[in-house]
């Protein structure tokens, strides 16, 4: 892709990033996750190494993925900035921009804007005991965020971390790569669930609310990930009540339509907050504090 | 600084400006008073109240493309198009929409996010004010920090004496157009006049809103039964929003034809259902109830939590234009009886 | 007109009291002149506020696809009782859920052009009898307000509601000007004529979706504008687009529209939107002999087929 724009021109003279306009991306490795073929991660390369410089994000953080012709779909970067150059997105088909991502092969070329969005705290989780809860496809930037905590330049600034994962079933399950390279570690504490096993499925068996208690993760100087299809978020959030988690240690990120990602479209606000620009990550507190408009 | 414009050099006035600006005013467009472009002064309506359509299309079209694209099978190449072009005039605007557009700056030149399209289009335009002599009963700006003189966001500013203008130059933008401006020193009479029809101009605000203690009521209000009945008449057409000149929602869409296209945005309306649907098929506002709220709280509650200001310059459209008569004076009167 | 009205709120509190509805649909006095606003009703000391004016011009029927199962009792003119019907035939709302409460309509007023009639705003308007009194800040005049009615009472052939469960007043001779009438002079234009006159007032449109809000027979759950896939319309304001929306809208009421105008009540930008429709009607009365609304037991003429319908499409 080659730019031809103007840019507008700030206070001070200098030129500013036009935010609708997408950074080219080349596709470097298409990969399907789940056995439905519903769920595929492409792996992006900047075809502009300028682009790629100042391309930087946290965890948690999203990009509104360009298919020219066809629209744009706000994604969770599922890479950690720790895994860069890659940038990963895990994209469920669903609509028209989606099902047109999942057309794309490698060396096809996409667009993103972004980094969009906030991420996780992580200072708040430095020196504290992290546990992440994630259920079917929304483990997205829960990847970022447990890779991230988990390289060797992190890992010491966390304690304890536990991962809970679950999905519908075996071949539901997303970074299966990753979860067994996780299963191996010894600083890590991995559960995997499905809801229901197969004939090859030796794994532990039961949804992820019931696991969360067995497992019964303390919340002294604990913070609490959850991130999951809404039934799964209803059951498992009882749950760290149960084991004391506060309103403020949970965090979760929110899903809503987007379309500017910054802020300005009007659509996706909770209250005075924009989901895109103020989320996606909120803590429960947070939450409490904000009209139930989602 | 003051000057004075008879009556008979007003047009000469606007026929200078056309040579080397665009003019956009309000015009006449079918039965109605409308806004847009003029190509002569006689178009001008300037002794109408208020124009369908706000004037916030200047800066924020119905309608923009913001890039197109053609992919030429080796690669694609994008061509942005935030150039403006000309600088534009506009031309007897009222101080509800020129404070409009200083709330709409709020969210399009904010800190942390610049939208070159409309800050090019802002920053390209020279914005003439004119007072309101005779405000009609719909308007109700001075309860929303506004006034039928306010002078605020204005370039240069008309007061329309009858034989004549009194213009103000409030700007260096402002400044410029002095050149084509053929009128003396304002006089002391005709300032005495402009402050005596000014006088007559805030008595004639016949509405108003209790904005004191309004965002507040509201906030204790995200579950009152009131929104079950308030949105029951409602359409639910996008007649409100689109006329609204503080409402700035957009959709972003891809208008695509084969190999090349565009991606457009084009205005949106939190009444449209599929306004915040989501894919997997949750809306958290399934029905008018949660829309109608929204737009409450947006303008009254949330918008001033984030700015300190509301969304609502008390221009009237939305009350003169809704086919059900459906009146915010009297939903905000409601609020407050709750 | 005031005898009608305190009619009509003597049955409304009777319908209430005795709990036959859950509530009452008819108008109050608007907040601007010349309006009166669709009103919601359930107390029955409410049913004092509702009026009876010629500025009662919204078709009512609008709201009924939205009662869910409710009983709910309508203020209906001769056009919102064929709404009615035309509902009840495609099956949108039960005949037994609506207590029709029929008014005979003298025809609406055309409160824009009232509008122009004087110069400056309006700021009082009451009916005395035959005329409309309209006062402003400096300025009083009497208007003959049958001479203002909107075009689609004046050409209205049904001003008597065809059913009801209680008729209110008096029924009124049927003296249209022709349903059709204003048609035959779009019918002599030629093509070009044609397609420049709907471009031209197409052009002002900003896709605010009021005509279809406004409009009883626009029920549909996704309207063709909201499919993305397929993706049949864009959303902004290229020509195509627009003139794509008015035509398509105007096909989708094909031997349903009843003429009612509120499409057009409702359109800010004062476009002509009910000569399409009145076209198309009139095509599906030559060809299949059916007119929306006005037979409960006549179902929609698209989705009916008879042996002897006509045939010389088919070559």
């Amino acid at each position: 892709m080659t730019f031809i724009g103007n840019n507008a021109a700030s206070n001070s003279g200098e030129p500013l990033r036009n935010p609708y306009l997408p950074f080219p991306m080349r596709v470097e490795r298409t990969f399907v996750e789940t056995s439905d073929r519903m769920l595929k991660s492409f792996d992006l390369a900047f075809m502009d190494k300028t682009d790629e410089a100042g391309f930087r994000f946290q965890p948690g953080q999203f990009c509104e993925v360009s298919l020219l012709g066809k629209g744009e779909a706000p994604l969770g970067i599922a890479s950690s900035p720790t895994e860069k150059p890659l940038l990963r997105f895990t994209v469920n088909r669903a609509g028209v921009v989606t099902r047109g991502l999942h057309h794309l092969e490698e060396g096809d070329e996409v667009g993103i804007r972004g980094p969009l969005g906030n991420s996780y705290p992580m200072d708040r989780f430095q020196g504290k005991n992290v546990v992440i809860i994630g259920g079917g496809f929304a483990f997205t930037t829960l990847r970022s965020l447990v890779v991230f905590m988990l390289d060797h330049k992190n890992r010491k600034k966390f304690k304890e971390i536990t991962v809970i994962y679950g999905a519908r079933a075996p071949g539901l399950l997303l970074y299966k790569e990753e979860m067994a390279q996780w299963e191996r570690r010894e600083d890590v504490n991995l559960y995997v669930t499905v809801d229901k096993g197969d004939e090859d499925w030796n794994g532990r068996e039961g949804f992820v609310p019931e696991v969360v208690e067995e497992v019964g993760p303390s919340s002294v100087d604990a913070y609490a990930v959850i991130c999951g299809p809404p039934i799964m978020i209803k059951f498992t959030f009882p749950k760290l009540a149960d084991l004391a988690f506060s309103p403020e240690r949970i965090y979760t990120s929110l899903e809503r339509r987007m379309k500017c990602g910054v802020g300005k479209c009007g659509r996706c606000n909770i209250g005075p907050l924009y989901v895109c620009k103020d989320g996606p990550v909120f803590s429960y507190a947070e939450l409490e504090e904000l009209p139930k408009d989602y | 600084m003051m000057k004075k414009l008879p009556e008979e050099k007003v047009t000469p006035f606007v026929e200078k400006l056309l040579k080397d600006y665009e003019v956009l005013g309000p015009i006449q467009t079918a039965g109605f008073v409308s806004f847009g472009r003029i190509t002569s002064p006689g178009e001008l309506k300037l002794n109408h109240q208020n124009s369908t359509k706000a004037p916030k299309e200047a800066f924020f079209p119905q309608w923009e493309v913001l890039f197109r694209y053609r992919s030429t099978g080796q690669s694609v190449e994008v061509q942005s198009t935030e150039d403006p072009g000309r600088t534009r005039i506009l031309f007897g605007i009222r101080p509800c929409d020129i404070r409009a557009a200083l709330l709409l700056d709020l969210v399009f030149d904010s800190l942390d996010s610049k939208d070159p399209y409309y800050i090019n289009k802002r920053k390209g335009t020279i914005v003439v004010g004119l007072g309101c002599n005779h405000p009609v009963s719909t308007c109700f700006c001075p309860s929303v920090n506004g006034g039928p003189f306010s002078r605020e966001g204005a370039d240069l500013f008309m007061t329309d004496l009858g034989d004549g203008y009194l213009v103000e130059v409030l700007s260096r933008k402002g400044r410029k157009l002095l050149q084509y401006l053929n009128g003396k020193e304002a006089s002391e009479e005709d300032k005495e006049r402009a402050m005596a029809i000014e006088d007559s101009a805030a008595r004639g605000i016949s509405s108003v809103i209790e904005a004191d203690g309004l965002m507040e009521k509201l906030e204790k209000m995200m579950e009152a039964p009131f929104w079950d009945f308030l949105h029951e008449k409602c359409l639910g057409c996008g007649i409100c929003t689109y006329l609204c000149p503080t409402c700035h929602c957009f959709d972003i869409a891809d208008e695509a034809f084969d190999l090349r296209g565009q991606r457009v945005r084009y205005w949106d309306s939190c009444q449209f259902p599929l306004f915040t649907l989501e894919t997997s098929g949750h809306n958290p506002r399934p029905t008018g109830r949660e829309r109608i709220r929204q737009r409450i709280m947006h303008k009254f509650n949330y918008f001033f939590s984030t700015h300190k200001a509301i969304a609502c310059v008390g221009c009237g459209r939305c009350i003169i234009h809704c086919p059900v008569n459906l009146d915010i004076r009297r939903v905000i009167d409601d609020i407050h009886r709750e | 007109m005031e005898e009608i009205q305190n009619k009509i709120r003597q049955e409304v509190a009777q319908l209430l009291s005795e709990g036959q509805v859950d509530f009452v649909i008819g108008f109050e006095q608007g907040s601007l002149p010349l309006r009166a606003t669709p009103f919601f009703l359930r107390d029955i000391a409410d049913a004092n506020l509702l009026v009876w004016s010629p500025f009662c011009e919204n078709n009512l029927a609008t709201y009924l696809t939205k009662i869910q199962g409710k009983r709910v009792g309508l203020i209906a003119k001769g056009c919102d009782v064929r709404s009615v019907v035309a509902l009840v035939v495609e099956k949108q709302i039960q005949r037994d859920h609506v207590v029709v409460i029929g008014v005979p309509c003298q025809g609406m007023v055309d409160r824009r052009r009232i509008e122009r009639e004087v110069d400056g705003e309006i700021l009082k308007a009451h009916q005395e009898g035959e005329e409309i009194v309209v006062e402003g800040r400096d300025f009083r005049k009497s208007l003959p307000w049958k001479k203002y009615l909107y075009p689609s009472c004046k050409r209205c052939e049904h001003r008597n509601p065809l059913i009801y469960d209680t008729l209110i007043g008096e029924k009124l001779v049927e003296e249209a000007e022709g349903a059709y009438h204003e048609i035959e002079a779009f019918e002599k234009l030629s093509p070009d004529e044609r397609w420049s006159h709907f471009t031209e007032e197409a052009s002002r449109c900003i896709r605010c979706y009021a005509c279809r809000q406004a409009c009883p027979m626009c029920y549909c759950a996704e309207c063709f504008v909201d499919s993305s896939f397929p993706k049949w319309i864009e959303k902004g304001l290229d020509p195509s687009d627009v003139q794509f929306w008015h035509i398509v809208r105007a096909y989708h009421q094909t031997g349903r529209c009843v003429g009612c105008g509120a499409c057009e009540r409702a359109c800010p930008m004062e476009i002509d939107l009910v000569y399409m429709t009145q076209k198309i009607n009139r095509d599906v009365k030559e060809l299949f002999g059916f007119e929306a609304g006005l037979d409960l037991d006549s179902p929609p003429a698209l989705s009916t087929y008879r042996v002897d319908d006509q045939q010389e499409f088919i070559k």
